[in-house]
């Protein structure tokens, strides 16, 4: 991949973010439901304290030129502020976003270590029972309910068993100081053991539930991709060689067979961010997700419109990641 | 399976030693919502305030009875209908060791009601709250005196909705500090905010004791305060159950037997201050007819849907006004269940088949909404519920006067201050932003504007009185019930009641 190659997809990403943009803006404005009736909620109020608090927001300037000045500001860093926090939206944001990236990466883990081997096995298994199971339970891994599946774990391990918090990132009284803002990491870094067992008995619920789905569909890519590769003639060969099975698998035919798996991996993470918004309001996980949610609800123009266009640059960039990930793991194919 | 669930409990065994145990003297609530800022006067959320006045004290306060008594004030005298005068407590100190003066409290008023003294040309979204405060002053060197631009009654029930800071505090941090900094002169300091996670707090050891007319007054009994935020109602049961929290808000009707049946949890009520009704579409084809309205309130079997789906935590209304609220009248006609008069009543306005309406609702309320729906189709309005988001539907139904499409509207409308001036007015004046009926009389509208201002308890009382028996008898809306706030708490707490207009003061509270 040339750096001519890169350049050209980053700038690709320019009107995309525009498009996005535009599309953000419009729809929130066209949404009915009125910021200011919503923030006034159910009060007496003058019609001149009313116009104060539009004027205030900067409601009272026409549509068209609310959107330049928000592309204007936006081009500088400057997404505005926040109608409820009264802070810019950035510094709401960043101090929501660890915890989602944090959650993602973790879900993310648990999926590439629990849907791989299931996958493999699955398929070197075929039509055995195991392969049944898997089956049906990767049917079931996509079809559940996240908010559903979260709260039967809740029940289980947190209210019966006792074993694991319901929600949050950590226990009140562990304070850490952010070096990554990640607090798996960060609780390592300063040496915590303590406090690190402590974030990561917050985190396994919520991890599973959000990287649920993901495991599901990648053990199905996994499997059928195996099977794929395991009737190709190398392998027949590899075999005819008296090579032994494990070393067929895992030398010859995994690595292949796990092309796929890497690329659709790669563009389900994105999804993972959209998924989040349901398992932090299950979990009570303080990212972006929800605060995305709740901007929705409170038509908080400023901050819908920045964490989309952060929902975009990053499912684009990964996306970029997936095609980059592909051409590395098979060198027949260029970008 | 069971190996992967063997596995699963295997894995999670591991944590079993790190499982949060809250120390003896923390007090933790399962909450719904975080604090949008710490500013007290930069923001429009109860449950924003709910946590800061955990951490800020006001001029005024309320009882558990929602009486309003002195906090940082020691008296308040009216001095005439536009002037009123607070004589403020000493040896108050603030949370950085300062003392709070009166020229604290004037600042707070000043920041709140006037034009651009947020900064940077903000006014405080907080300004309506404040009516039409006109200055405030200090004479005497203790007294702060508020003046009013004209009469408004209802300054002293409103007052308790604003906290004081101090301003040479905001002058350093600026307002952009106090959004995320607090130096309150409440019983609790703030420790650390963990944005959408919790906000942690501590006692804070020269607390003045509190409002003089709510014992016991002094320092706080808990050593910590963490309002842990939880949004999901079935995770904060959860959280109760597991003993993770000792007060959950917003418990769910249908998880009440769930927590009583619970061995270490119980719940508590309080009457709410929200009240519940369907707005009928004055302007619409069918509900112009007051015969059609009329149906439409014999056919609505309140007490069953209260029994049934409330779990009988609501308070039945045949007015706006909530049972607890000034001036509600208790006399008010009542329109009993009774489906065969409905279709009379239709058949009379020209409908002897019956009519066929939609009725407007949140997701929310889609269950209650359902049943009013099959309770009105067995009085001969055949209804079907449509589910719109919230501020949709307040678009469509809360029009100020402009035309409006649907028939029925399931609604409710908060009344925290619970002073008819804030829910009367803006749901029954013409065209005011509430009236989702579209309803229009005259007699109505100069008997509200009168009560606004009027100074005689009495006279006032009696304004809204023949207001409520007016409407009463127009029936712009079938009236339904005011819910009650549903409290989970663990059987640890003591000391701690919870209060109608919402707020959490854990002041008091205690565990075991």
């Amino acid at each position: 991949m040339s750096l001519g190659k890169l350049i050209e997809r980053l700038i690709q990403l320019v009107p995309v973010l525009l498009g996005v943009s535009l599309i953000v803006f419009v729809m929130m404005t066209l949404t009915p439901g009125d910021p200011v009736q919503i923030m006034i909620g159910d009060q007496a109020v003058t019609p001149e304290q009313e116009a104060a608090m539009r004027r205030d927001l900067g409601l009272d300037r026409p549509i068209v030129e609310r959107f330049f000045v928000f592309l204007g500001n936006a081009v500088t860093g400057d997404f505005g502020t926040s109608f409820y926090h009264r802070r810019p939206v950035l510094d709401v944001i960043a101090e929501r976003l660890p915890a989602t990236i944090e959650l993602s990466l973790v879900a993310l883990i648990v999926a590439l270590l629990t849907s791989i081997p299931l996958g493999v096995l699955a398929a070197i298994r075929k039509n055995s029972i195991f392969d049944r199971i898997a089956t049906v339970g990767s049917l079931l891994g996509v079809s559940l309910p996240g908010f559903w599946f979260g709260i039967l774990l809740l029940m289980l391990f947190a209210v019966h068993l006792h074993i694991l918090p319901v929600s949050g990132r950590i226990g009140y009284s562990a304070e850490i100081e952010p070096i990554t803002h990640l607090l798996l990491i960060d609780t390592l870094l300063r040496g915590r053991f303590d406090a690190f067992l402590d974030a990561l008995s917050h985190i396994i619920l919520p991890a599973i539930t959000l990287g649920l789905p993901m495991t599901a569909i990648l053990m199905r890519v996994t499997r059928t991709s195996m099977l794929e590769v395991m009737r190709q003639d190398y392998v027949t060969f590899a075999e005819a060689k008296g090579l032994s099975r494990r070393r067929v698998i895992f030398r010859h035919a995994l690595k292949n067979a796990l092309i796929p798996t890497v690329s659709v991996a790669a563009i389900e993470t994105g999804s993972l961010l959209g998924g989040n918004m349901i398992v932090e309001t299950v979990f009570g996980w303080p990212g972006l997700g929800r605060l995305v949610v709740e901007s929705i609800f409170l038509r908080n123009y400023p901050l819908v419109q920045a964490a989309v266009l952060f929902y975009a640059v990053t499912y684009v960039l990964l996306n970029f990641v997936a095609d980059i990930l592909y051409t590395v793991l098979n060198p027949r194919v260029k970008l | 399976m069971t190996s992967i669930a063997r596995a699963l409990l295997a894995s999670s065994a591991v944590f079993l030693v790190t499982a949060p145990v809250a120390s003896a003297a923390d007090l933790i609530v399962g909450f719904t919502l975080d604090a949008d800022t710490l500013d007290p006067a930069n923001h429009r959320k109860r449950e924003t305030e709910t946590i800061i006045r955990n951490m800020y004290d006001g001029i005024l306060t309320r009882d558990a009875e929602m009486r309003v008594v002195p906090e940082i004030a020691e008296s308040m005298t009216q001095v005439s209908p536009t002037v009123y005068d607070f004589k403020i407590r000493s040896g108050i100190k603030f949370h950085d060791g300062s003392d709070l003066t009166a020229e604290d409290v004037k600042f707070t008023i000043d920041r709140v009601t006037r034009e651009g003294a947020m900064g940077d040309g903000q006014t405080s979204p907080r300004q309506s709250l404040m009516g039409p405060v006109a200055s405030a002053e200090v004479v005497d060197g203790d007294t702060v005196r508020i003046t009013l631009k004209e009469p408004w009654p209802i300054l002293p029930a409103m007052l308790p909705f604003q906290e004081v800071v101090s301003k040479a505090f905001v002058e350093k941090v600026g307002s952009a500090g106090l959004a995320t900094m607090e130096n309150g002169s409440g019983p609790f300091k703030l420790v650390e905010w963990r944005k959408g996670d919790a906000i942690i707090m501590e006692r804070f050891e020269d607390y003045y004791g509190g409002a003089s007319d709510i014992p016991p007054v002094g320092k706080a009994c808990v050593d910590r305060v963490i309002f842990k935020i939880i949004p999901e109602s079935a995770s904060r049961v959860a959280a109760l159950l597991a003993g993770d929290v000792d007060i959950i808000n917003e418990l769910p009707p249908f998880s009440v037997d769930q927590v009583k049946n619970n061995e270490g949890t119980d719940v508590m009520t309080v009457n709410g201050t929200r009240s519940f009704f369907i707005a009928m579409n004055m302007e619409g084809a069918y509900f112009d007819d007051p015969k059609v309205r009329e149906a439409a309130a014999h056919a609505v079997d309140k007490d069953l849907i209260i029994d049934k789906i409330l779990g009988g935590n609501a308070a039945r209304i045949e007015g706006i006004l909530s049972p607890d609220a000034f001036a509600a009248s208790p006399d008010l006609r009542k329109y009993d269940y009774d489906p065969e008069l409905s279709k009379q009543l239709l058949a009379e306005a020209g409908f002897p088949d019956g009519i066929e309406v939609t009725m407007d609702t949140e997701g929310a309320f889609k269950d209650t909404a359902e049943a009013i729906a099959s309770l009105l189709t067995k009085g001969g309005i055949k209804t079907t519920v449509q589910v719109g988001e919230g501020a949709q539907l307040s678009d469509k139904w809360r029009t100020k006067g402009a035309p409006k499409s649907g028939d029925m509207y399931f609604t409710s409308w908060g009344n925290g201050s619970l002073d008819p001036y804030d829910i009367f007015t803006p749901t029954h004046k013409t065209n005011d932003r509430g009236n989702s009926a579209g309803y229009s009389n005259p007699e109505v509208d100069k008997l509200l504007d009168e009560a606004a201002v009027e100074l005689d308890t009495a006279r006032r009382a009696d304004m809204y009185h023949q207001a409520e028996v007016i409407v009463n008898q127009d029936l712009p809306y079938v009236y339904l019930w005011v819910p009650q706030d549903i409290y989970g708490v663990s059987k640890r707490l003591k000391g701690w009641t919870p209060s109608a207009d919402s707020r959490i003061n854990l002041h008091d509270a205690c565990v075991e």
